[in-house]
């Protein structure tokens, strides 16, 4: 039987599981009300029970006292019984469809931020200063350190009057358990530090007052680091030795690793390794604490495959496997494997878009899965058949919008044509796979070219539509989805021309696309700061050019998510790339074979130049609006959209209207650049009740 | 003249017919002895052939009415022509009797020749193809030789001329008519037959029975081969069946492999334990060859080796291995001759003997003695596929009403879907149900199709020990194989249970009221009889209630019902592996195909796992059990209960 590792069911204490794969703890950002499993929540993780996991531990850093705010992160509250009955409708969600369901629970310390909802005293073992939250705190008093060992117990207690299957214990990313483990934050002389014991003491007298409270029925897990990567921090052999001291207790059913501290933004990014990391980076951390303790290893970071995920559990590394972002993207996942649909699984591809909002304190979202955490609405993950009538559809673009338009379009049952002006699909994100360490982008095409190979839609490729081919095909509806191009020609002193032999700057797309060749001593100029910027810097220093990259923004790369630009910075910095903040490209011009690049301080006003021989470009997209407007007024419904019923997940009401012609949709940077998600989102929410 | 030589040319006949039946039967003797009531059987004989065998060939109206008339016409005109011409009793009303016997057969004749001017392949010719012209020659030679004494002509018509042209018709067709009876002719058939049909190894077949299962082989006895390796190792009335033969074809036209050219023709196959039997080759088989397998080129008799596994021998080892046992051919029989009993007795001989079988069979019955399933899987995994299930075990309950018999699709991903649905559905009923868990092992069904009998006992036994710990009323499975094996193959060693197919038992549950059943969503459904369902078990009714119940108006295929064609799942058929020009599922699928249908119901393992590995675009390969399950619809909650209680949903079966 393929995959068979992966469906040995497991025990964990008295707990069964009906398979090896589970969604580890992660800060969902969706708990409302209070810090309650509303029923957003609940449709999230039920979606995930339906789609096969055997397990899901929810609630990543779900508080368990008043001190430690749940309200930054959306996470769930512990701290009172009015969780409990939220729980009651989760567990029967999860357990209706087999599935066990866990909550992460833990007091933050100092690791989260003071200034706003009851503005709390940060608590930490020696009140030393969290950078990431620039939280300062106080040193945590004896009295306290009793109150939230309670306080643990009363939240496990919760859990389990809610039916939930068990807890996690949080001693992972330098919460107050593992602050008292590292010598780095715990520097106190009292029983609660100094000696290893002492250190260990805090987390021992929670776990056995969590014990005390729930029984030996319910399940008690705790997670920890496998190696926090800090020189003065807690190395593997450390994390070996605190692991075997719970371990020997007996009171641990289970033990989650997590591969890297989490309390810097360079050891965050280990801790969700993005696309540029190898697969299953830090297994063999997990692999280590599994080695000396006895209760079954849980272990994720980059797991995105069945067939990487049924090696590693053959292999006996670890007792089961997180495919947390896996399942983000495909919470059908294990279902997919089950019906032999094993090609149609879509994948995540380490865009790290979930996390990268999480940090935001934003809600969890896929890059490529419009529809997870928005089950609440109605948006499906599986989509049905009309069983009205058969339209034709034709989609102009083959980029994020457009795939997932068509794919959406042809699962409904329509006739679709999808035409696309390059010979692949993709769109944008053919270009930004072109760059060092970011090609697993290219994943999320991949999925659609198999899935649109799948629908057998006609697939038009190196097709220009124009208005006359559109027309031909006689459609019921039209989705433009055509993009757009770098937006060069915002100042004229930039030198931009559309002849790229006359143009005095390129665009990163030019450069990334191979469309021009890079130069040998670079300054890019980037006011967007997301991915293209860093990526063209990257690409650029790869092929051996002197990169200079400089942006009117507080800093190159700066927006292109917490996980994301500490993996861009590694490479950069690697290859000597120069990141300049606060200058704002005023002028190009030519000077001999050589090209002036004049700079302005947004803030003094001083100008500098640099002699460069390549400049280019980042200024976002301008959309492309010609085929649009060429369309629009022959349309029944003048290319508009109905935003009430888009923003309701409802039906656009022009569907149901008759008349003759065809109706006009755009949408994705077509319409305004935004991205990837956005365009799918817009695609999916509009398509699917065509 | 006629007077005279007539009498002479009819006793020798007959007495030639007399040593040709000895050597016949001393032929048969060659064989292994078998339990079996000669007098009773003798007894019984013409109400099997009237009625039980009268029932195959009504299948073909056209031919049973040709051979009634025929038959009757001869057996008639054979009689009164030795009481007329034989004894020389010259009545007219007896001359008349026989003429009108003769007219009989003439007609009839005329039809079986009327279908020998364009025959269908399955058709053997040569000596087949005289037959019609030797029947005619018979009814017009005693026709008209008859004549004088019905006093329609005078006795001296015609003169000498005349009297040695009908001394030569008659000579001709006696020659066919008796003695070729006995003596190898076409008439063979009708010799046999009656006694085949009178001694027949599966008496149980007639009355309206079905006999089914596999005859254990008795491993303990010192001096019984293990399997078939030559001729003589049959039992008697086996080789006796083999010689009822009437080379029809019916069996060759219904044969999944040979229709998807792999090396098996049922016919020929039997016509080679013919030869076998006499000694000899098959350069003179005037039927449809092996697929791919020349004529001439094989030769045996009776104590030599069936297969030659280094040369060549009467039949090679593929035509065995690429049977499907799906008892098309036997279900076609119209001389009720058993090909499946045959090819697994070889088979014994070449897996227990031989060590010889091919393929992955090796690897599937090393499993089976390892891991007591046939893919080798942890046996610790058997439950695996329901671990969030909460199922009832056996060992915890010690009795239930039902003990639903998983099977090793256990160990299937695809069907644990099906095993899902069935739970679901057994939920959604309340029916008091438990599983045997760790304890059940394979049934033994592809072990004992694959000719290890051994490992089939082995298997059978133990399961017998694990079910007679505990109580239960009936065993309810999902697995048209595992339901044969325990219903009709442990009888012998001691298992003797009530076993229900999943749809007989949901059929049950239907008509009880037990389940809410809403309607089947989704496109047009056409329905696969499983051979071990259907043929073997007679079950072609309860499926199709049960899709009826949730309104499904099932599309049937031209081949359906008892002339359902094989999944070519079944016998082992999958893992020996015998090459063809094409596979048998694809075929099945064509079927399919042709009635439009979006979606096939199926009510097997084998077949979901042979129909899904065909290509796509296909239709959809559903069993009734999720079909089913997809149509529960909550039952509405009694008003005074909390309506907490929702019923397992599964969207993944």
């Amino acid at each position: 039987m393929a995959f068979e590792a992966m469906f040995q069911p497991i025990q964990l204490g008295k707990l069964t599981i009906r398979n090896r794969v589970m969604s580890t703890a992660h800060a969902e950002v969706i708990a409302t009300d209070g810090g309650m499993t509303t029923e957003r929540y609940v449709k999230y993780y039920e979606e995930k029970a339906k789609g096969g996991v055997g397990l899901a531990i929810c609630g990543g850093s779900s508080v368990v006292s008043i001190d430690s705010p749940h309200e930054w992160w959306s996470s769930v509250n512990l701290s009172t019984d009015r969780i409990i009955p939220h729980f009651q409708n989760l567990a029967d969600a999860m357990h209706r469809h087999g599935a066990k369901i866990m909550i992460q629970i833990t007091h933050m310390g100092r690791r989260t931020s003071w200034h706003g909802n009851d503005w709390p005293t940060l608590l930490s073992p020696s009140g030393i200063r969290e950078p990431i939250h620039r939280a300062s705190c106080k040193t945590i008093e004896p009295e306290e350190i009793w109150r939230i060992i309670g306080d643990f117990a009363k939240a496990a207690g919760r859990a389990k009057a809610g039916g939930l299957d068990g807890v996690e214990l949080s001693a992972v990313h330098q919460h107050m358990i593992d602050q008292f483990w590292s010598p780095r934050v715990n520097k106190r002389t009292d029983e609660w530090g100094g000696t290893f014991e002492g250190r260990m003491k805090f987390g021992l007298e929670v776990l056995k007052a969590v014990r005390a409270e729930v029984g030996d029925d319910f399940c008690v897990g705790m997670r920890l680091s496998g190696d926090e990567f800090h020189a003065d921090g807690l190395s593997h052999e450390d994390m070996k030795q605190i692991a075997k001291y719970y371990d020997d207790t007996g009171m641990l059913d289970f033990i989650g690793v997590v591969g890297s501290g989490a309390d810097t933004h360079n050891t965050l990014a280990n801790a969700i390794p993005n696309m540029s990391f190898p697969p299953e980076p830090f297994l063999h951390l997990a692999a280590g604490i599994k080695e000396v303790v006895k209760a079954p290893v849980l272990h994720a970071q980059n797991i995105k495959d069945p067939n990487q995920a049924t090696r590693i559990l053959e292999g006996g590394y670890v007792d089961m496997v997180g495919m947390t972002r896996g399942l983000i993207a495909d919470p059908h996942l294990i279902a997919k494997i089950k019906m032999d649909q094993v090609d149609r699984i879509k994948q995540c591809v380490g865009a790290n878009y979930c996390i990268d909002r999480q940090y935001q304190g934003i809600d969890v979202l896929c890059i490529q899965n419009a529809a997870t955490t928005r089950e609440y609405m109605g948006l499906p993950h599986i989509i049905e058949k009309t069983s009205g009538t058969r339209r034709k559809v034709v989609v102009v673009g083959g980029g994020p919008g457009g795939m997932e338009a068509a794919r959406v379009a042809a699962e409904r049952g329509h006739d679709v044509t999808l035409f696309e002006t390059s010979d692949a699909l993709g769109g944008q994100i053919t270009i930004a796979a072109k760059a060092p360490q970011r090609d697993q982008i290219a994943g999320i095409t991949r999925w659609y070219q198999l899935e649109l190979t799948r629908l057998g839609i006609d697939l038009r490729l190196a097709t220009r539509a124009d208005e006359a081919a559109i027309k031909d095909l006689a459609p019921d509806i039209v989705v433009l989805a055509t993009g757009g191009r770098p937006f060069l020609d915002q100042h004229a002193e930039w030198g931009y021309a559309e002849n790229s032999d006359e143009s005095l700057v390129v665009s990163t797309w030019d450069v990334l696309s191979g469309h021009v060749e890079p130069g040998k001593n670079v300054l890019i100029f980037d006011s967007i700061c997301e991915f293209a910027g860093v990526s063209a810097a990257d690409f650029l220093a790869d092929k051996g050019a002197k990169v200079e990259i400089v942006t009117d923004d507080i800093k190159p790369g700066c927006a292109a998510g917490g996980t994301t630009f500490p993996t861009y910075y590694r490479s950069l910095y690697e290859k000597e790339v120069i990141m300049t903040s606060d200058l704002m490209l005023r002028r190009v011009y030519r000077e001999g074979d050589a090209l002036v690049a004049v700079l302005e301080n947004e803030y003094s006003g001083t100008q500098e130049e640099r002699v460069v021989d390549q400049v280019v470009v980042e200024n976002g997209i301008r959309p492309d609006e010609v085929l649009y407007y060429g369309l629009k007024e022959q349309s029944r419904n003048k290319g508009q959209v109905d935003l009430e019923a888009l923003y309701a997940i409802q039906p656009q009401p022009c569907l149901a209207e008759e008349g003759d012609g065809f109706l006009l949709f755009r949408l994705g940077d077509c319409t305004a650049p935004r991205n990837t998600h956005a365009a799918i989102y817009d695609a999916l929410r509009l398509c699917k009740d065509f | 003249m006629l007077d005279t030589l007539l009498p002479i040319l009819m006793f020798c006949a007959l007495a030639l017919m007399l040593l040709g039946a000895w050597r016949r039967v001393s032929l048969w003797r060659q064989g292994r002895p078998s339990p079996v009531s000669l007098m009773r059987g003798l007894a019984a004989m013409p109400r099997r052939y009237l009625v039980d065998l009268h029932r195959v060939v009504e299948r073909d109206t056209y031919m049973s009415r040709t051979h009634v008339a025929t038959a009757g016409g001869f057996v008639l005109a054979a009689l009164l022509a030795i009481i007329v011409h034989g004894f020389g009793l010259h009545h007219r009303l007896l001359g008349f009797a026989l003429l009108g016997a003769t007219v009989l057969m003439f007609c009839g004749a005329l039809f079986v020749a009327k279908r020998r001017r364009n025959p269908p392949a399955r058709l053997s010719k040569g000596p087949w193809d005289r037959l019609p012209k030797s029947l005619l020659m018979f009814s017009v030679s005693f026709f008209v030789v008859t004549l004088p004494v019905a006093g329609i002509l005078p006795g001296d018509v015609g003169g000498w001329g005349l009297a040695l042209l009908l001394l030569a018709g008659v000579a001709w067709g006696i020659a066919e008519m008796f003695f070729g009876m006995t003596w190898g002719g076409p008439m063979k058939h009708a010799f046999a037959g009656a006694l085949h049909l009178a001694w027949h190894r599966r008496a149980e077949r007639f009355g309206d029975g079905r006999s089914t299962g596999l005859k254990a082989l008795d491993l303990e006895a010192p001096d019984a081969p293990l399997g078939v390796e030559k001729p003589t190792d049959f039992t008697w009335n086996q080789l006796l069946g083999f010689d009822a033969c009437v080379q029809c074809g019916k069996c060759e036209a219904a044969c999944p492999a040979f229709a998807a050219g792999q090396p098996l023709n049922p016919k020929k196959l039997i016509q080679d334990m013919v030869i076998g039997l006499a000694g000899g080759n098959d350069a003179d088989f005037a039927g449809s060859p092996y697929p791919g397998v020349p004529l001439g080129e094989h030769s045996g008799g009776p104590h030599q080796p069936i297969v030659n596994l280094q040369g060549k021998g009467l039949v090679d080892a593929d035509t065995l291995w690429s049977c499907t046992t799906c008892r098309a051919c036997v279900e076609e029989c119209p001389m009720m001759i058993e090909h499946v009993d045959a090819i697994v007795d070889m088979r014994r001989h070449l897996t227990l003997e031989q060590g010889a079988t091919p393929n992955k069979g090796a690897e599937v019955l090393d499993n089976l003695i390892a891991t007591d399933n046939p893919g080798g899987f942890n046996p610790g995994g058997r439950l695996n596929w329901a671990a969030d299930l909460n199922l009832p075990l056996m060992s915890e309950k010690k009795q239930a009403d039902v003990l639903f018999w998983v099977g090793d699709g256990a160990f299937d991903m695809r069907n644990q879907r099906t095993l899902r649905a069935f739970v679901k559905v057994l939920k959604a009923a309340g029916v008091d149900f438990a599983v045997l868990g760790q304890e059940e092992r394979d049934s033994g069904d592809v072990a004992r199709r694959l000719g290890d009998e051994a490992t089939f006992q082995r298997l059978a036994r133990r399961n017998i020990a694990s079910l007679a710990q505990y109580r239960f009323d009936r065993i309810v499975t999902c697995d048209p194989h595992s339901f044969h094996v325990l219903k009709n193959e442990y009888g012998a060693l001691g298992g003797n249970y009530q076993v229900l197919h999943h749809s007989t038992y949901m059929d049950e549950l239907i008509a009880d009221k037990r389940l809410t059943l809403g309607q089947h969503k989704g496109g047009s459904v056409t329905y696969h009889d499983p051979c071990y369902l259907g043929r073997y078990n007679g079950e072609y009714e309860a499926p199709r209630s049960v899709l009826k119940a949730i309104g499904i108006e099932v599309k049937e295929m031209e081949r359906s019902g008892f002339r359902s064609r094989c999944c070519g799942g079944g016998g082992g058929a999958p893992i020996t592996d015998v090459p063809g020009k094409q596979r048998i599922p694809d075929m099945r699928m064509n079927d399919i195909k042709e009635t439009g249908a979006e979606l096939v119901a199926v009510g097997c393992p084998q077949c979901t796992a042979m129909f899904e590995g065909v290509v796509e675009p296909r239709p959809h390969v559903k069993d009734i059990a999720e079909l089913v399950a997809d149509a529960l619809v909550d039952a509405p909650a009694p008003a005074t209960q909390k309506p907490v209680a929702r019923p397992d949903v599964l969207e993944v079966h």
